[in-house]
């Protein structure tokens, strides 16, 4: 038998678990939501805002309200005197030619692949190619330096045996062709992959019936296989530009950006001011330039190419 | 249950070993297996206690303390970590090691004193010395100095040390007080190949001009075989270490007046850069302008140059170990200089400093004194491949000369008291680092020496 305070309290208690029964249904989906959202905030916003903030502060300390305000006098510093505009330049010099030959050379290999005869020679071609993109940033540029090196290096002397021609000093003489070449061997493979698995996904049907009606192989290619396969090559576009803006490792380890400031990226012109002239607000500034700048890069094309298009 | 206890035991024993291997982090003189040899060798050779306790200082008055030494991966932690338990049972202090390479050792220490974290005692110190005394962030020795029960003079014999050492641990002009204790200093010297100089019939050159008749000579009479190989690459410590050698030796010197007139745009200077940068394109290798040390060294070891016309001594075990081809047959001298110039090498001191937030300055400063204090220095390069001592005595000893050789030994020495380091003012590294582009520039011939000498001189004026 219970008394009336007990009941009271029982009747209290079901009406808050309904209330909390209601929240959880209302907003169900943001429920669902939450835990993705808080793991974004953590690894995608916290970090932009820490960077927008090193930014506009003279110099960081342990406690971030005592830091002493900047203005933008290290976005006036990075563009006056730290050289963001040529890293700038240098960097959408590198991205878009080193796309446009990744894009061009692994389609034709893919293509060439994709004709190739018998399964056995496929798998050895498949593996050849894909070799290069297996080697890490760091090993590449310390094995091109090598290779490279005038003196020491096998491919300027390779060229001085076997050609009537003599070996450019490639790092000191053509430093940004060098730099985008090296780039296109380590990652051609990666548009050769996806282009690979793009070609065969195009219906046999489709081709069949571009030959029945007499086109010959570059029409097929040009009318039938490309517009077909163009959700790939824009995606894979895509991603591949992303990752080109973020290149560092190769050029730092094959150039350190020279000559002089020859292939100096933006990636590099922020570690060295943030590693080596200690100027963590100018570093700072940089990148959060090159932040949006990518990102509305990235949106402008896909907005412009289009998934609608792509896709529907 | 034995199971589930013998997994745990290896899990946690992995785990710890793991960690401990990634942080580089080590007690006293342990470390890891690369150092057996040499922990062996300690034993056979141990280092008396007694050395230290004639002392007038009171070594055990921490004991049972505890320092935390930030390190890079460097000889000269190879070897003093043999000794390094002496000293704990000199002091009672117990010695953690932080060995990381350099980058990230500088990352890390940069994190450590900028955010007042103060977790390493002691730690490595280079080129950016006064910015971080500049900042505020080491603490100056010169009160542990005053404190009698923490300093012997009479003992450590300060006067020792190099004066090049001493000058950039006083802060080359730019500070008024010890930043820290100097532990291994290089200085610059010639190298060449006698084998080419008997056959040539040269002499080892004391002057630029005789300097480059030599380069010129084995350069245009040797195939496959450049005249001279030298720095070209960018960095504060590649192609302007070496350049700065000739601009003090052809009367310039940075800094004329800090801060309105850097000194790179005067005629001395402008010489000086010309002649290295001449000397490169003439007779260097090609793309002379992106050799950095590690490639100067290679291609005088693969035999492909005549001489290295100005690099650091400690590239003689290189040269004539077992690495190079040409071991037999290289020479060392003493940088050249220009015919009415005084010899003047430039010199490289690694420091060990305290910051302000360390919360055992005492004991680290204890730490510093052993470390660099005659027995200690002695020891360690009597019983280790080491050539880094920053005390005359070392170079002086005759059981040390006998094992480096007595050539390497003698211009070393002579080098090294005729160093004149570089300053290292608080932006150093930044305008330090743009000279050097601007040096690499005019390497590479994208523009002549005297623009480019032009171009850094504004670039460091305009940074104050």
């Amino acid at each position: 038998m219970s008394t009336p305070t007990q009941t009271q309290t029982d009747t209290t208690g079901e009406e808050g678990l309904d209330r909390v029964r209601t929240l959880w249904n209302q907003y169900l989906p943001y429920w669902f939501m939450a835990p993705m959202v808080v793991v974004m905030v953590a690894i995608t916003f916290f970090p932009g805002a820490y960077d927008l903030y090193l930014s506009l502060i003279e110099e960081p300390t342990v406690n971030v309200f005592a830091a002493e305000f900047a203005g933008l006098s290290n976005f006036e510093a990075a563009f006056a005197r730290g050289g963001a505009i040529h890293s700038f330049i240098i960097t959408i010099t590198v991205v878009v030619s080193a796309l446009a030959l990744e894009t061009a050379l692994g389609f034709v290999l893919a293509a060439l692949v994709a004709g190739v005869g018998t399964g056995r020679a496929k798998s050895f071609y498949r593996v050849l190619f894909i070799l290069p993109m297996a080697v890490a940033p760091v090993s590449l540029a310390t094995i091109g330096r090598i290779m490279l090196n005038s003196e020491v290096g096998i491919i300027p002397y390779l060229i001085e045996a076997w050609t009537p021609f003599a070996a450019p000093a490639f790092l000191s003489e053509m430093p940004l062709l060098t730099v985008i070449l090296l780039d296109t061997w380590n990652w051609t493979p990666f548009m050769f992959i996806i282009f690979y698995a793009g070609l065969s996904s195009v219906p046999d049907t489709l081709i069949e019936a571009a030959r029945v009606d007499g086109a010959p192989l570059w029409r097929r290619y040009l009318h039938v296989i490309i517009p077909y396969m163009k959700p790939v090559v824009f995606v894979a576009a895509l991603i591949r530009m992303i990752d080109l803006f973020r290149t560092f490792g190769v050029v730092y380890g094959l150039t350190q950006g020279g000559p002089g400031t020859a292939t100096q990226l933006v990636s590099i012109n922020i570690y060295e001011q943030m590693f080596i002239n200690n100027q963590v607000g100018v570093a700072a500034a940089i990148a959060i330039v090159y932040l949006v700048m990518v990102v509305a890069l990235a949106n402008i094309i896909i907005a412009k190419v289009g998934f609608n298009g792509v896709w529907d | 249950m034995s199971e589930i206890f013998s997994r745990r035991t290896f899990l946690s024993a992995t785990s710890a070993s793991l960690l401990g291997s990634l942080a580089g982090c080590t007690r006293g003189g342990e470390s890891n297996s690369t150092n057996q040899s040499q922990s062996d060798s300690a034993n056979q050779t141990q280092l008396d206690v007694g050395a230290y306790q004639s002392a007038d200082i009171d070594w055990q008055q921490f004991d049972g303390t505890q320092i935390n030494v930030g390190a890079v991966q460097h000889p000269w932690v190879d070897a003093i970590q043999p000794v390094v338990p002496v000293f704990e049972e000199l002091t009672g202090i117990d010695v953690v090691w932080n060995v990381l390479p350099e980058n990230q050792f500088r990352t890390r220490r940069q994190t450590d004193v900028s955010t007042g974290a103060g977790q390493f005692d002691v730690f490595f110190m280079d080129q950016v010395v006064n910015q971080y005394n500049n900042e505020g962030w080491l603490q100056t020795l010169d009160q542990y100095f005053d404190d009698s029960s923490l300093y012997d003079e009479s003992w450590y014999q300060p006067n020792d040390l190099f004066e090049a050492s001493r000058w950039q641990a006083q802060g080359g002009d730019y500070a008024d007080a010890w930043t820290g204790l100097p532990i291994t200093v290089e200085v610059q010297t010639q190298f060449y190949r006698t084998d080419l100089y008997d056959e040539h019939g040269l002499e080892v050159a004391e002057t630029f001009e005789q300097f480059r008749e030599n380069a010129r000579m084995i350069h245009e009479n040797e195939s496959d075989i450049v005249g001279t190989v030298g720095r070209g690459q960018q960095g504060y410590g590649m192609n302007i270490y070496v350049l700065n050698t000739f601009l003090r030796e052809s009367g310039a010197s940075l800094w004329t007046e800090f801060p309105e007139d850097s000194g790179l745009d005067t005629q001395s200077t402008i010489n000086a850069a010309e002649w290295y940068v001449s000397l490169l394109q003439e007779f260097g290798p090609g793309g002379a302008s992106t050799q950095s040390w590690s490639d100067v060294l290679t291609t005088m070891q693969e035999g492909r140059a005549g001489h290295i016309v100005s690099d650091a001594n400690l590239f003689w075990p290189g040269l004539t170990g077992e690495d190079s081809s040409v071991s037999d047959n290289i020479g060392i001298a003493k940088v050249p200089r220009p015919a009415d110039g005084e010899f003047a090498p430039n010199a490289y001191n690694w420091q060990l400093s305290t910051s302000k937030n360390a919360s055992n300055s005492e004991q680290g400063f204890l730490f510093m004194l052993w470390a660099t204090s005659e027995p200690t220095n002695t020891w360690m390069h009597l019983n280790n491949n080491a050539a880094f001592s920053v005390r005359q005595s070392v170079w002086e000893n005759d059981e040390f000369r006998s094992r480096v050789g007595e050539e390497f030994a003698q211009v070393s020495l002579e080098s090294l008291q005729a160093a004149r380091p570089d300053p290292f003012d608080r932006k150093y590294p930044e305008w330090g680092q743009q000279y050097s582009k601007e040096l690499q520039r005019a390497i590479a011939g994208q523009k002549s020496a005297e623009q480019a000498m032009t171009d850094a001189a504004t670039f460091a004026e305009d940074s104050y």
